[in-house]
């Protein structure tokens, strides 16, 4: 009995001890790593919480007796579920007067102009009412509050490297896997399959987009758009079912070889030889629109192939283990055996792509936004900010400022990125 | 070693052409009428006689007057000769009617309709009513741009309005009016929707956009640009030279720096030197350049900071024949800032990289061997080591080439030097999408190109490369 006891003692001991584990604990001993990393979660914390941080609403305040949240209530009259009462709407808030109020740590929102306070560095005298409602930061000239841009701005940056950077883990891992698990050799597709699906990836995008372009263009373009995803993949599904039938005749069963490495290979040499920053560029000034959500995409359409190259290199590696051969002997499915049995070991390495794939994309975002392409005028990220910095030279605040955030964040993506590659990089395990 | 390199130049032209497909199709997707921009600034007064034959001429100039792609894949609702109506704008009002109603037999009769009415229109004198004239006038050149069916008809309802006030031009308008009006009612009460729903393979064979695009690119004529009708090419060529001029200087500087401290803290590595120059040149390549050059350009160029030591923007503005040297001078003055924004950077990625591969190679075992042999320290590093540690630096040359041509983008627009990345911004802010294309096409050219004269080089240096396969 005890004996037993003492053995899961040790089970759980180790079980405690997984790879992760071990990694985190190498991760950790880089001390430039761990602060980063701690950085990072900082970050992270402004960006979720900045309507609270700043914000030109109080977070609390009393009028006449009633009670009123009003940052809170923001969210849900955004959403539809609440309205302003009328005299929010007539006054601006920093004119009521309040029995009690209690403001955010900067009464400013980042995209409020204050239009006494144009140009004042942070030491300048400011024409505000008391030390409460300084611009800690300065401001800009429209009198934009940077404290609360450079808030703003972080949810930005951190929204777009996030974004982006999942799309380039959905492409990279799923194209990665394919290539690194299946070889050239190893994917083998009945005739059928292969052509019932390229027959439906067409109708499916013509029935999908192209049937629909009116709806498109001038309806409702996100809801359009994703109900035209919808039916291609549907009918992906459908081709797949129908293949799975029709596979049982075998003139029509019979399995073609699909060199996928070679194709993904060829794939990634392509989306490397387009000039990203160019591409963007024009993609962005083409499509005349301005919104950040394609800056996210687009950065995630060509940040995927670092991810795809290291899980590649990783499955090629592992899809040899003796661990896959008994999953293989037991009978498993291929996709089984990659998604549940052979990717979660190559994870690892896609958080170094993911990482330093963080800090381009961030870099990649300020520059956009300090050539003022992509993303809209009234949005203030780090890369506006800078921008500004040029027409008028006195104020250095809105160079050093937001150029520090923007190296602040790279550094720290990039330090994390060091971390990882030296914590999981097997060939320095002891 | 030939097959190698003959596959690798093979696979380069699927790849050149998969990138020209984007490129193209992204340039179809651009805003704004190419026509109009190239031939018609906005400053030229609207003659309505001459605008169509002149429209035409230069549409087939551009090479626009042709289908854009070899075949289509749309729905059988799309006539096959769309492309031939000429003017974008209609074109579009068009195309924007199949898609909403599918019966191209009824919007094509509309359509001559609305031309018979205009022809109507305008052999009425201008003496009859030229009041109630004037405004249909601007209604009927209005109504070929309107496709939203509530649109349309309020037009519709204005002309009839100015038509039946006027006795005079009721007689000599109202049966034209009346079948456009009754055209434009069938278009709504015949439509197939349904037809749209039907996939279609249309064939245009050879004489087409792309191919005329591609076709000419290749031999180096990538047109006019939309802006000021200068040959692309040109453009491109003077804007070239001084990328060349800052690139080649930032990447000289960078190698020229980066190997030695590279070798040295690999040699000792662990030593004080290496731990800080490893400390500095992480911290150099975390910066953003475009900081650094805004910065720079505040603080030392103005004299709000009593540092005013460097010119602030330009590459220098002396007339060409101002003596060599002074030019040279200017220049190089100018340039001091730009090239050293461009230069730490790929300084810090060049450094990390050699003191990598020094490291790597310092752990084989000839090293041990030349040592044992009891060479010299020097030449054991240089001559032994470093040469083998060189063969990873040779495969950044696959970076370098792309760099040159628009890797400095942001730097050129801060610091206001006209090479590439300056062209291609403000031809984007202009809206002259012939030469961002053509530098997009060029940009993925010259990375291909890096790409295989590394693969080459690799080759050449390392022979286990070509035998493998």
């Amino acid at each position: 009995m005890r004996e037993k006891e003492q053995h899961s003692d040790i089970e759980q001991e180790l079980g405690k001890r997984t790879y992760w584990s071990f990694a985190w604990e190498r991760f950790r001993k880089n001390r430039m790593a761990l602060w980063s990393w701690r950085i990072f979660l900082m970050l992270l914390l402004v960006a979720v919480i900045g309507d609270f941080l700043a914000n030109d609403k109080p977070l609390y305040c009393k009028i006449d007796g009633k009670r009123y949240f009003p940052v809170v209530q923001d969210y849900a009259v955004q959403a539809g579920w609440s309205k302003w009462d009328s005299k929010f709407l007539m006054t601006p808030w920093n004119e009521h007067t309040y029995q009690a109020v209690v403001w955010p740590l900067i009464p400013y929102a980042s995209e409020g102009m204050d239009y006494k306070n144009t140009y004042t560095g942070p030491f300048h005298d400011q024409r505000v009412e008391g030390l409460r409602f300084r611009h800690w930061l300065g401001t800009d000239d429209l009198g934009r509050d940077v404290a609360a841009g450079m808030i703003a701005g972080t949810r930005t940056a951190l929204m777009v490297g996030m974004v982006a950077m999942s799309i380039a883990l959905v492409i990279g891992l799923f194209l990665g896997a394919l290539a690194g698990y299946f070889g050239d050799d190893g994917l083998k597709l009945s005739r059928i399959r292969v052509v019932l699906n390229s027959l439906f990836l067409l109708l499916g995008v013509f029935w999908g987009w192209g049937s629909r372009s009116y709806a498109l263009s001038e309806g409702n373009q996100i809801s359009n758009f994703l109900l035209g995803l919808a039916i291609l993949i549907g009918f992906l599904i459908l081709a797949n079912l129908l293949s799975n039938y029709l596979e049982r005749f075998p003139s029509l069963g019979k399995r073609w070889v699909i060199p996928i490495d070679l194709l993904v290979m060829r794939l990634i040499e392509m989306v490397n030889a387009i000039p990203g920053l160019l591409l963007i560029l024009a993609f962005v000034a083409a499509i005349q629109e301005e919104s950040i959500l394609f800056v996210m995409v687009l950065i995630g359409l060509l940040a995927w192939t670092g991810v795809a190259r290291f899980v590649r290199a990783e499955l090629l590696r592992i899809r040899r283990m003796e661990y896959i051969d008994a999953a293989r002997a037991l009978g498993f499915s291929q996709w089984k055996i990659i998604f549940r049995h052979a990717l979660p070991n190559a994870l690892g390495p896609v958080l170094i792509a993911l990482s330093f794939g963080m800090a381009g994309a961030i870099l990649l975002e300020a520059a956009l936004s300090f050539l003022n392409i992509g993303v809209p005028e009234e949005q203030v990220t780090w890369g506006s900010l800078l921008r500004e910095a040029r027409n008028y030279p006195k104020a250095w605040w809105l160079t050093v400022v937001p150029g520090f955030a923007i190296f602040l964040s790279v550094t720290i993506f990039n330090y994390i990125g060091d971390g990882l590659t030296q914590a999981l990089d097997p060939r320095l395990k002891e | 070693m030939t097959t190698y390199l003959l596959k690798r130049i093979l696979w380069f032209i699927p790849t050149l052409i998969a990138i020209s497909f984007l490129a193209f199709g992204l340039s179809k997707c651009t805003p704004g009428d190419p026509v109009m921009q190239a031939c018609f600034p906005e400053d030229t007064p609207f003659n309505e006689d001459v605008f169509e034959l002149e429209y035409r001429r230069c549409a087939r100039s551009l090479g626009l007057d042709r289908p854009s792609f070899y075949f289509s894949l749309s729905s059988a609702a799309y006539p096959d000769t769309l492309y031939r109506i000429q003017q974008m704008a209609r074109r579009t009002t068009l195309s924007k009617l199949i898609a909403q109603y599918g019966n191209w037999p009824e919007i094509e009769a509309y359509y001559q309709e609305m031309k018979i009415f205009k022809s109507t229109l305008s052999a009425v004198p201008d003496s009859l009513a030229s009041y109630a004239l004037t405004n249909i006038k601007a209604d009927i050149r209005f109504l070929p741009l309107q496709y939203k069916d509530e649109l349309v008809r309020r037009t519709l309802d204005s002309i009839a309005v100015q038509i039946q006030e006027n006795a005079l031009l009721a007689q000599r308008l109202e049966p034209a009016f009346n079948t456009l009006a009754q055209r434009y009612a069938t278009i709504k009460s015949e439509a197939t929707p349904a037809r749209l729903y039907v996939p279609d393979f249309k064939w245009y064979g050879a004489r087409n956009q792309y191919h005329y695009w591609f076709s000419r690119f290749i031999k180096g004529d990538f047109g006019i640009s939309l802006q000021d009708r200068r040959p692309v090419s040109r453009k491109i060529w003077e804007a070239l030279q001084w990328t060349l001029i800052l690139n080649g200087l930032a990447i000289f500087f960078a190698y020229l720096i980066a190997i030695p401290v590279g070798v040295y803290a690999a040699v000792h590595q662990g030593k004080i030197f290496d731990r800080w120059s490893s400390a500095f040149l992480f911290f150099l390549y975390s910066l953003p350049n475009f900081w650094v050059a805004t910065l720079l350009i505040i603080f030392f160029t103005n004299a709000e900071y009593g540092m005013d030591w460097f010119p602030a923007y330009g590459s220098g503005n002396l007339p060409d024949d101002a003596p060599f040297w002074s030019r040279f001078w200017e220049v190089a003055y100018h340039l001091i800032l730009p090239v050293f924004c461009l230069t730490y950077a790929s300084l810090a990625f060049i450094s990390r990289q050699m003191r990598g591969s020094m490291l790597e190679v310092s752990q084989q075992l000839y090293m041990r061997t030349a040592k044992a042999k009891g060479l010299s320290a020097r030449v054991v590093i240089w001559k032994h080591g470093f040469r083998n540690a060189l063969f990873p630096i040779i495969t950044l040359i696959a970076n370098i080439f792309p760099r040159v041509l628009t890797g400095s983008v942001v730097i050129e627009w801060i610091f206001n030097i006209y090479g590439m990345g300056w062209l291609t911004i403000e031809s984007i802010g202009q809206k002259d999408w012939p030469v961002v294309f053509s530098i997009m096409m060029l940009g993925a050219i010259v990375t291909l190109i890096g790409i295989l004269v590394a693969d080459i080089l690799y080759a050449f240096v390392d022979p286990r490369v070509r035998y493998k396969k």
